[in-house]
Formats: C-alpha cells, sequence, structure tokens
C-alpha cells in the first residue's frame, strides 16, 4: 500500500514538471517546447550558451509573465486543496471547503473596500488578506466557549458571518457602481495580474503553511473516530482544530487575496486525491497539495489559451469542471459511501 | 489503580453528578446501571478525562487526571464509545491500528509488536478477515467490534465501556464481553461497564454502582444492589429479581410500571379462584389496570402463589402438595365475601381442589356474587375428579355464572361490570 502511495507521488511530481514545460510553451506567442526548454536551461549555471541566438522577447514572456503565473498558478491550487483536505478532515465532513468558514467572503469585502477606498495595486490583496483573517477570528470567536470550540457551531458562525460580509459587500458595490466590474472579476477569480512579487507574497503562507498541516496527519486521521475518541487516543483535540484552523485560514486568505475566489478546488481535489491514494492524511496531504497545484495550472493554461488573446476568470473553468463533478458525488454519496 | 474522589458535575447549571466517590482496584470489573439520564455516561467522560470535575478529583495510579496530558492519560485509560461514525474511507486494519497511538511518536512507523498486538486484538473480537474492508461499508455491529479491537490494541490497565452492545447481535454480545470479562481475569484488566442492560451488568461485574439522579444510590455485590426495593426506587418498576436456575446469575424482570396504593383501590375488588399458574397472568392483568385482587385457595410454591407473594395480595394458603382443608374452604369464602366478583380460572380439578370449585358454586348460590368463568380448556379435559367437577361445573353455570373462553373477554366483561 505504502509503496504505491509512494509511486503516486512520484508520478505527481514528474507531472508537475512536464505541465510546467507545456505551460510555459502555450498561449497568445506559441513556444516551442523544445526551445523554451532550452530558454529555461540557459538560466541554469553551465547551461548559459543554450540561451544564444534566442530574441529577448521570449525571455521577457517566459520569465516575466508565464513562469510567476504559472507557480503562482501551482501555489494557490496546492494551497487551495490543502486547505480544503484541512477543513475536511477538521470538520469530519466531506462536504468541507476552505470557505466554510467565511473566509471568502470576508475577503470579498475586503477586496471591494479596498478597491472604493485606496485603490491599488496592493490594497487590494492587502486589503483581502486582512478581511479574510479577521472574518476566521470572528467565526473561532464565537464558536469559542470555555475552552472548546464546538465544531458544529463554528460551521454556523462561517455562514452567518459569511452571509454578514456577502450583504455588506453587495452594498458597497450597489453604492459604488462604477467600480462594480472590476470587483465582480476579481470575485471570479483570475492570475491576469500575476507577477513575482505576488508569488513571494504568498509563498511564506503556503510554504510553510503545508508542512505545517502534514505535521498533524495522523492527528487528522484519528480525529476521524469523533473528538473525544481521538482524546482518549492522546490527541490534544482542542490544541491540534485551533492550529488547524489557523493555518488554513492563512493559506486560504494569502491564496485569495492574490488570485481571487476561486471555487472547487478545496472541495473536489481531496475527493479525487482520496480516490487516488486513501484516507490516511499522512499521504493524502502531500498528494492532494500535488493534484491541486496541477489542476489549477492546467485550469489556468485553458483560461488563458482556449479563446486567446482574451483571458476567462479561472474561477469559471474550474467550477465548469468542479459543479458537474461535485454533483456526481452527491448522487454517488446517496447510495452509499464515496470517495 | 482507579479512585474517584467526590466527584460532582453540572453542565450549564444544572446538577449532573453528585458526590460520586468509589475506586476501581486492578482486576475488578465494575458495572454502573441506571435509568437514562442518572450520569453514567458523564461519568465515564469525567474518568476518560474528556471534562474535569467542577469538585472532587479522580486520580489514576495516585495522580490526578487533570495533572496528565492526554497521551499519557490513554496510556492507562482506554474507552468503547456508544456509537462511532466514520465519514472516510479507512481499511479496518488502520482504525485499529489507531489503537497504537499513544505509544508511537509523531513520524514513528508502528514496529512489528505493534502489528502483532492489532492482530491479537483483530483475533480476539472476530475482525480480522474484514481487516482489508473499509470502515464505511461494514455494519454497525462490525464497526462496534472494530472500535473494540481498537480499544484492546491500546492495552491499557483500565478499559471503559459505554453500552457497547447495543448495536450486537446477541451472540456477538455475550461473546465480545466474554472476552472482556477473560481479559478481567487472566490480565487483571480494570474494567468499568456501563449498561442499561441489568442482566448483562448482573452476570459480568462483580460489583455494581445504581446511579439515580446524578447520585449512587446503590454500591457492591451484584446481589445487594439489584434487590426489588431497589429496582423500585430507582426505576418506579416492579421487577422480580431470581437467580437462574442454569447460570446461577441473578436476573431480573420488570413486571409492571408501579402503580400507586391509592389507583389500586378505585376500581372494584375480585377474587381469583386459581391455582397451577392459572391466574397468575389474569391477576397481573388486573393489577396493572388498577383492581383490588385476593386469590384462593393455593399452594405454597404454586405458581399463583409466587405470583400472589411479588404482588403482595391477599392469599388463602395450603400446605405444598396438599389437599385444601376445611379451614382454608372456610377463609376463601371469607376472602370472598369482600369480594365484588369471583373469576374461576382455567385451573384443572381432582379432588384435592374440589372445594375451589364448590366455593364459586357457593357465591354464586347463596350470596348471589357476580362469578366469571375462565373456560380456556373445556372441563371435560381438565376434570380429574371422574365427573365430579364436570357435574358441580354444569349447576355453576345453571346458577348464573358466565362463561368467557378469551383473557381479553374476561377482562372487558370485569371492566363493563365495574363502569
Amino acid at each position: 500500500m505504502l509503496r504505491r502511495q509512494l509511486t503516486i507521488l512520484g508520478f505527481l511530481i514528474i507531472a508537475i514538471l512536464i505541465s510546467i514545460g507545456v505551460s510555459l510553451s502555450v498561449g497568445t506567442v506559441p513556444i516551442p517546447l523544445f526551445r523554451t526548454l532550452k530558454i529555461v536551461l540557459s538560466r541554469v549555471p553551465y547551461f548559459q550558451g543554450f540561451g544564444s541566438g534566442i530574441p529577448d522577447k521570449y525571455f521577457t514572456i517566459l520569465f516575466n509573465l508565464r513562469l510567476p503565473r504559472i507557480l503562482l498558478a501551482l501555489l494557490v491550487g496546492a494551497g487551495l486543496a490543502t486547505a480544503g483536505v484541512d477543513m475536511q478532515g477538521l470538520f469530519r465532513n466531506p462536504m468541507a471547503s476552505p470557505y466554510v468558514v467565511g473566509v471568502s467572503s470576508g475577503s470579498s469585502f475586503g477586496a471591494a473596500l479596498a478597491m472604493l477606498i485606496f485603490p491599488g495595486i496592493f490594497s487590494v490583496p492587502a486589503g483581502a488578506f486582512v478581511f479574510g483573517v479577521i472574518t476566521t477570528f470572528l467565526v473561532y470567536r464565537i464558536s469559542f466557549k470555555r475552552g472548546k470550540v464546538a465544531t458544529e457551531t463554528l460551521l454556523l458562525a462561517g455562514i452567518a458571518v459569511g452571509f454578514f460580509f456577502s450583504a455588506i459587500t453587495s452594498l458597497l458595490m450597489y453604492t459604488a457602481a462604477s467600480d462594480i466590474h472590476r470587483l465582480v472579476f476579481w470575485i471570479m477569480g483570475g492570475f491576469w495580474n500575476s507577477s513575482w512579487l505576488r508569488l513571494l507574497a504568498i509563498v511564506p503562507f503556503v510554504g510553510f503553511g503545508i508542512p505545517a498541516i502534514c505535521y498533524f496527519a495522523r492527528d487528522l486521521n484519528i480525529m476521524q473516530l469523533g473528538e473525544e475518541s481521538a482524546i482518549h487516543l492522546g490527541v490534544e483535540v482542542e490544541q491540534v482544530k485551533k492550529i488547524l484552523l489557523i493555518f488554513a485560514s492563512l493559506i486560504t486568505a494569502s491564496c485569495v487575496s492574490v488570485s481571487g475566489i476561486i471555487g472547487f478546488v478545496g472541495l473536489i481535489i481531496p475527493h479525487i486525491t482520496r480516490l487516488l491514494v486513501g484516507p490516511d492524511h499522512r499521504v493524502l496531504i502531500p498528494a492532494t497539495a500535488l493534484v491541486g497545484g496541477i489542476f489549477l495550472l492546467w485550469c489556468d493554461t485553458l483560461a488563458r489559451t482556449v479563446i486567446a488573446p482574451v483571458e476567462l476568470p479561472v474561477g469559471i473553468i474550474t467550477a465548469c469542471f468542479g459543479a458537474p463533478f461535485f454533483i456526481y458525488l452527491l448522487i454517488k454519496s446517496k447510495r452509499g459511501s464515496y470517495a | 489503580m482507579l479512585e474517584v474522589k467526590e466527584v460532582s458535575f453540572s453542565l450549564n447549571g444544572k446538577k449532573i453528578l453528585q458526590d460520586i466517590d468509589f475506586t476501581l482496584s486492578s482486576g475488578d470489573f465494575l458495572g454502573i446501571v441506571g435509568p437514562n439520564g442518572a450520569g453514567k455516561t458523564t461519568l465515564l467522560r469525567l474518568i476518560s478525562g474528556v471534562v474535569y470535575p467542577e469538585r472532587g478529583k479522580i486520580l489514576i495510579e495516585g495522580k490526578n487526571i487533570e495533572s496528565l496530558n492526554y497521551r499519557r492519560l490513554a496510556l492507562k485509560i482506554a474507552m468503547v464509545p456508544q456509537n462511532t461514525f466514520i465519514n472516510f474511507p479507512f481499511t479496518v486494519f488502520d482504525v485499529v491500528l489507531m489503537g497504537r497511538t499513544p505509544y508511537l511518536g509523531r513520524f514513528e512507523r508502528e514496529t512489528e509488536r505493534d502489528l502483532s498486538k492489532v492482530k491479537e486484538c483483530m483475533d480476539l473480537t472476530g475482525v480480522w478477515h474484514l481487516r482489508e474492508r473499509r470502515v464505511t461499508e461494514i455494519s454497525g455491529g462490525e464497526l462496534q467490534r472494530v472500535i473494540i479491537a481498537q480499544a484492546l490494541a491500546q492495552d491499557t490497565p483500565v478499559l471503559l465501556l459505554d453500552e457497547p452492545t447495543s448495536h450486537l447481535d446477541i451472540n456477538h454480545e455475550l461473546e465480545i464481553i466474554s472476552i472482556i470479562s477473560r481479559l478481567n481475569e487472566e490480565k487483571g484488566k480494570a474494567v468499568i461497564l456501563v449498561s442499561h442492560d441489568l442482566n448483562l451488568a448482573a452476570r459480568y461485574c462483580r460489583k455494581l454502582i445504581l446511579l439515580k439522579e446524578g447520585r449512587i444510590f446503590a454500591e457492591g455485590e451484584v446481589e445487594k444492589v439489584l434487590t426489588p426495593e431497589n429496582i423500585r426506587s430507582v426505576y418506579h418498576l416492579n421487577a422480580l429479581v431470581r437467580k437462574h436456575p442454569v447460570t446461577g446469575f441473578i436476573y431480573t424482570v420488570p413486571v409492571s410500571v408501579q402503580t400507586e396504593e391509592e389507583s389500586r383501590k378505585k376500581r372494584g375488588k375480585v377474587h381469583l379462584i386459581g391455582g397451577g399458574g392459572s391466574a397468575s397472568k389474569i391477576m397481573k392483568a388486573l393489577i396493572d389496570r388498577g383492581y383490588e385482587v385476593s386469590i384462593g385457595v393455593v399452594n405454597i410454591f404454586d405458581a399463583d402463589f409466587e405470583t400472589a407473594q411479588f404482588f403482595k395480595v391477599p392469599c388463602v394458603v395450603e400446605a405444598p402438595f396438599s389437599p385444601i382443608t376445611s379451614e382454608s374452604y372456610r377463609k376463601n369464602m371469607d376472602l370472598i365475601g369482600k369480594s365484588q366478583m369471583v373469576v374461576l380460572c382455567n385451573v384443572p380439578f381432582g379432588s384435592g381442589n374440589l372445594l375451589n370449585l364448590k366455593v364459586a358454586l357457593w357465591a354464586v348460590r347463596e350470596r348471589g356474587i357476580k362469578v366469571i368463568v375462565h373456560d380456556g380448556t373445556p372441563i371435560d379435559k381438565r376434570d380429574y375428579t371422574g365427573g365430579e367437577a364436570r357435574r358441580m361445573f354444569s349447576s355453576l353455570l345453571r346458577e348464573g355464572a358466565v362463561v368467557v373462553e378469551k383473557e381479553d373477554e374476561l377482562l372487558f366483561m370485569i371492566k363493563e361490570y365495574f363502569s
């Protein structure tokens, strides 16, 4: 079993490298795969010679436009999927997603507020991030009673706070009609504003958050027996819940702040990966991160090529794949257990 | 090993447990029984460290459980909860293996010892053949046995069981409890079993604690705790408590919900003429419906005598296996004289109890008391007097006694008569 799981992890890593290569070469300006390889290699010490004779514009397209965008899509996909598997484990509910505690609504509100008050390249992600985190904190405080977080209350509080922020966001949009389209685009999600700077902004959250969640993989497994049973097996449940909630929220808020509300990645990728490697979080979490990255990278590649030069918001692509698959899971779950 | 010292606990201002105090030593098998809401499950949650007492303390091997972290506690106490739901498709083996968690470091892999312990426990509870199956696909009873295997794999000196057999078929119920009982006897594992099943608790536990409204109502040996008096005060129920003739275990049979003495006297007085168990069912039915009942003449140790003793109804008795004497006959007449109705039960007649038939004739002829005859079996088939009983029976009918064949008809008639 373990061997099979490691093999799958290996395949996924290879698939990521191939996906990056293919995605680098397709686009409005197609660059042959071989030339792409040469350009990339030319940046590696001792291989500089490969770059000679290739026009500068290709370097610009690859390194300033496509590469940051590809890496951002990978990181956001990995982050959202990991946050999703974290939330599903935490709530013991296969229907949970990174947005269940209201991060998406909070972030939308933050983004809308920033667009109206301090429009700017950095204010929107910053506003989205800050309000995403504030929402989680609020929801957490509401469900915190006598030293414990009531998981059911957490879900309900997430819904309630989420609706509240959505309502305020609608109010803002209603009163500031001229900026509506920007906010709508932002909410649909996309990577057209990608840059190395944005990538750097989320690296600490996703780069530290995913290993941190992996650290609690065994606890997450045992918590599937129920919180009290996990206590009986020695898991410090309240502490683990708190930490997992914090990391999932930080990852989600950081991802949303650079790419908008991209739906379904955090919901379906954990399911698909569970079908591949089983429910053991020790393998499931890293595998989900890899599958999530690959999935979002391909969705984004489609988004920028399918009707090029016009771009589709990537949220539309993920939802087009995600919604039918989710419905399929729902129908299947009525007949028995799934994933 | 485990000391519960004057523990009290309340939830949302409501007192759930008060002044609970007991100790559990290695090798003990303690049952905690009591009605719903008596605090049984809460007591287990306190002992397993999920909640801490409001007052008092709980010590495990001399250490306050509040001072231990969950992992150290998990090395001492394992718990089988009432229900377990697992939403994700772990294999049965993986779930049992989770029982070894307290022994493992965060990234440590399970050793050969862990795996063999898991196999041993899965064999014990009969789930080894399910090891590759997904826990989301097995039945509730199978899952319960998997969870019990997990708790055994945890290999703790104390095992807590909360209604562990509520999902099990009766064969598995006995099997599982026998396994736990054996571990208790052979390895000295201390067990606390919470159950609403008094007979199960009586059968396996060596000591019982009977909880009532959050307090210990009775504790100690099974015989001392499961008395009809204790059951009546805690459950408001009349129950038979007997030693089973085959197994020698104490068992209880709930007989009727306790009725107030007052209501029993409201609906009229009925005298039963019975014997050989022919009157027991009718007696219970009448008492349940609030009639005042008396019975005569029955032999001591007869089934009807036992029933009459149980319900504490007035009863004319005769020595075991002896014919009715004229003295008993007269006493029977006295009781009939105080009643408004006589029911002659479906009793076989021989020379020894012919006076019971005669007294019915007397009642209807001399006293004009309403007599109902329960003629479930035709008189010819229960006449062992060579025709004497049949002749008396016929004259009884001529005098106006009413015959019914079925018990519910009989009860209906009595109801009609008194309304």
